[in-house]
């Protein structure tokens, strides 16, 4: 999962982004309205964490600007004021979700998850497809019951698959969610955890389609 | 009770020895509790009575003691001058009889060679009288004396005017002259006198008539003072409505069209006003400044100390809980303060609208059916901010909690306003509904943040006297029901530290 995190407080941004990037998320950080509009209309995120005090303008006025041109990528607003009529004008202006600070980190990844898993069209907290099952609350990922250990690589690769299964997941789209933007793979690094998570699930469960890309197979379903 | 008694027995010995000390002093206080007490009753009772009371009694006053003196003066002039008036008829008929009366020539007797036409002086004791007399034998008297004499003081010439008893004990008032006549060596005393009844009868019917009109003057002169103070205090009446309205909240400041006097009371109390909301306004914005500056450290710290072991992170966590707790407990409070004694009537449809919107896009994102209800004639004294922050906390639990559908209410009921919100989640268990009133206590581990919201909910309810009651929704979760009094009963605020000490 691939976060935008705009916060101006240098500190809480970077205790934030640490915290985050240990529960396995792909975080990348800015401190300005400006370059978070820039980022947001040209990178693909599956969630922005946007703080609402920025040096350039109140945070709605981006998300509202964002809303209108139909970016509609889930948005959690962060902000230290609690009070309604603040918080009316976050969701006015398109805000999916609110956390007030000050916050625990467990608290912004269960709502991010909860977002992005909504933004697919999940609303049971934990995916199924077939015997394979992630919990979006806690991010571990079993088959048939048995726990599974993956890197971290693997479990963002894996989770945005199932998040969007049964859709057809491209390797460009894979390549924007699932890597930071600095450090983008060759083709050869998602190969190689391709196979890698063939190997611990089995080869049939991730089909791939010359061409077009890759997608996540309801074996149970088929049999 | 036992202190009380003590108390009593302290201060009795104490002002004995104050008199075997001091006897000046006990003397003085002696004097003082001579004082009648419904003296100082009746004073104080007139000291705190209401202006139009004041003036009531004032002119009453003057009324009781003016009427009367000049009633005394009126009828001691009436008087003076219907005597005068009566001497001068007296004398007039003197005059008339001196006119006839002849001395005879031969034998030198008094005639009275013609009559002085008024047949009161021949009807026998009728109170006319009159007599000719030369001071020792007798010469003439009016047939009305018939054997009585008129008393004659010792000599006096010239005219006299004498107040004597007649015949028959009646008043008289007798009119003499003592002249000599051409002929006649002894001073002749002519004596004329007339009834006093009918001077008097006429005095006392003037004095009752002078009561009656001064008596009706006195109750129309009250009367039309009443009026006149009706009137004359009607400013202040209109002001004081203008007063209570400015409490009720129905107008923001003190409609200043007032005679003169008046109208600088009210500029100088609108002044106060205008005060008190900016000092309230400036408290909570810096209350709302202090707050927002402790919470991106505070966030900091909480995502610093995560990765801390559990035995150091504990004492953190609490502590920085125990910082946001009281930020956020006395920020509610500084917007709270003054929610109840300024606010006005509100629409709430109006009031709520923005928060209203912005959970129905939010709803919307969510893909939960939003339905509101909200009657636009529904209005309560409350604070805008107040009722958003009511609002905003239940919807959102209720969106937080609904599988598919939340439902909100706005009606207007007797003497309030109830709002309902109902969603078609979980639900609550009765012990969940009571925890999560409790301040901070959080639903469940997933930190949903519901606990404060509903505390915070509990906190205006309290401020506003409205009630709270969580149950079972027709659509299967949970319906928080709120009632709102149209208008609070009293401003809260400041609790338990503006309570007096409990009496020991």
């Amino acid at each position: 999962m691939k976060v935008l995190l705009v916060e101006d407080d240098a500190a809480l941004a970077e205790a934030l982004a640490a915290a985050l990037a240990e529960a396995g998320l792909l975080i990348e950080s800015t401190t300005t309205g400006q370059e978070a509009d820039f980022l947001v209309r040209t990178e693909r995120y599956d969630a922005v964490i946007l703080d609402l005090g920025l040096p350039d303008g109140d945070g709605t006025r981006w998300l509202s600007q964002w809303r209108e041109d139909a970016i509609d990528l889930p948005v959690l607003v962060l902000t230290a004021r609690e009070r309604w009529s603040d918080k009316a004008a976050g969701f006015s202006a398109g805000a999916d979700d609110y956390v007030v600070k000050p916050f625990e980190t467990a608290e912004v990844l269960f709502r991010l998850r909860a977002l992005v898993r909504r933004s697919h069209g999940h609303a049971h907290p934990v995916i199924r497809i077939g015997k394979l099952t992630l919990d979006t609350h806690s991010g571990s990922v079993s088959l048939a019951g048995r726990p599974i250990t993956l890197t971290a690589q693997e479990s963002r690769l894996l989770s945005y698959l199932m998040h969007a299964s049964p859709r057809i997941v491209s390797r460009a789209e894979l390549v924007e969610h699932v890597y930071n933007r600095d450090h983008e793979p060759d083709s050869n690094v998602i190969d190689v955890q391709i196979s890698r998570l063939r190997r611990k699930f089995g080869r049939a469960r991730i089909e791939t389609l010359r061409g077009q890309g890759y997608r996540l197979v309801d074996l149970e379903a088929e049999a | 009770m036992k202190n009380q008694n003590s108390k009593g027995q302290d201060s009795k010995a104490q002002s004995s020895k104050g008199q075997n000390s001091k006897g000046q002093d006990s003397k003085g206080s002696v004097l003082k509790r001579w004082r009648p007490r419904w003296i100082s009753r009746w004073g104080e009772r007139l000291r705190l009575a209401p202006l139009g009371a004041r003036l009531l009694v004032a002119s009453l006053l003057l009324v009781i003691v003016l009427l009367p003196l000049a009633g005394v003066g009126l009828s001691y002039t009436f008087r003076q001058s219907a005597t005068a008036s009566f001497d001068t008829r007296l004398e007039s008929l003197l005059n008339a009889l001196l006119a006839g009366i002849q001395v005879d020539s031969i034998g030198q007797r008094l005639q009275l060679n013609r009559s002085l036409g008024d047949a009161r002086f021949d009807r026998v004791y009728s109170g006319w009288y009159w007599q000719v007399s030369n001071g020792s034998d007798l010469t003439l008297t009016s047939r009305s004396l018939w054997d009585q004499r008129l008393p004659i003081p010792e000599h006096q010439s010239g005219l006299a005017v004498y107040e004597v008893e007649g015949p028959r004990d009646d008043d008289l008032r007798m009119i003499e002259r003592g002249l000599r006549l051409p002929g006649h060596q002894d001073v002749i005393h002519v004596a004329l006198a007339g009834s006093t009844a009918e001077l008097n009868h006429e005095v006392e019917r003037f004095e009752r008539l002078l009561i009656v009109s001064l008596a009706t003057f006195g109750v129309l002169l009250l009367a039309g003072l009443a009026l006149q103070m009706r009137w004359g205090l009607a400013p202040l009446r209109r002001m004081s409505a203008n007063l209570r309205a400015v409490e009720e909240g129905d107008i923001e400041r003190l409609d200043t069209q007032l005679p003169v006097e008046l109208k600088e009371l009210a500029l100088a109390m609108n002044g106060v006003l205008e005060r008190d909301r900016r000092l309230i306004e400036r408290g909570r914005a810096a209350a709302g400044n202090l707050a927002h500056a402790l919470k991106t450290p505070v966030s900091v710290l909480k995502t610093l100390s995560e990765r801390f072991p559990e035995a150091q992170r504990q004492p953190i966590n609490t502590e920085l809980a125990r910082i946001d707790d009281a930020v956020r407990h006395h920020l509610a409070r500084a917007s709270a303060a003054g929610g109840v004694a300024f606010s006005g009537r509100v629409s709430i449809g109006d009031a709520i609208a923005p928060v209203v919107q912005g959970l129905a896009r939010l709803a919307e994102r969510r893909g939960i059916r939003f339905d509101a209800d909200i009657d636009p004639n529904a209005a309560a004294r409350i604070d805008p901010q107040d009722i958003q922050e009511l609002t905003g906390n239940l919807l959102e639990n209720a969106l937080r909690w609904a599988d598919s559908r939340v439902s909100f209410s706005v009606s207007r009921v007797s003497q309030g306003v109830r709002l309902r919100i109902e969603d078609d989640g979980p639900g609550m268990t009765r012990a969940q509904g009571e925890s999560a009133l409790a301040r901070g206590v959080r639903l469940d581990a997933r930190g949903s943040g519901s606990g404060l919201g509903l505390a915070i909910v509990e906190d205006l309810m309290m401020l506003y006297g409205g009630t709270l009651r969580l149950e079972r929704a027709a659509l299967g979760g949970l319906a928080a029901d709120v009632w709102l009094p149209a208008s609070p009963v009293s401003a809260r605020i400041g609790d338990t530290a503006s309570q007096p000490p409990p009496a020991d």
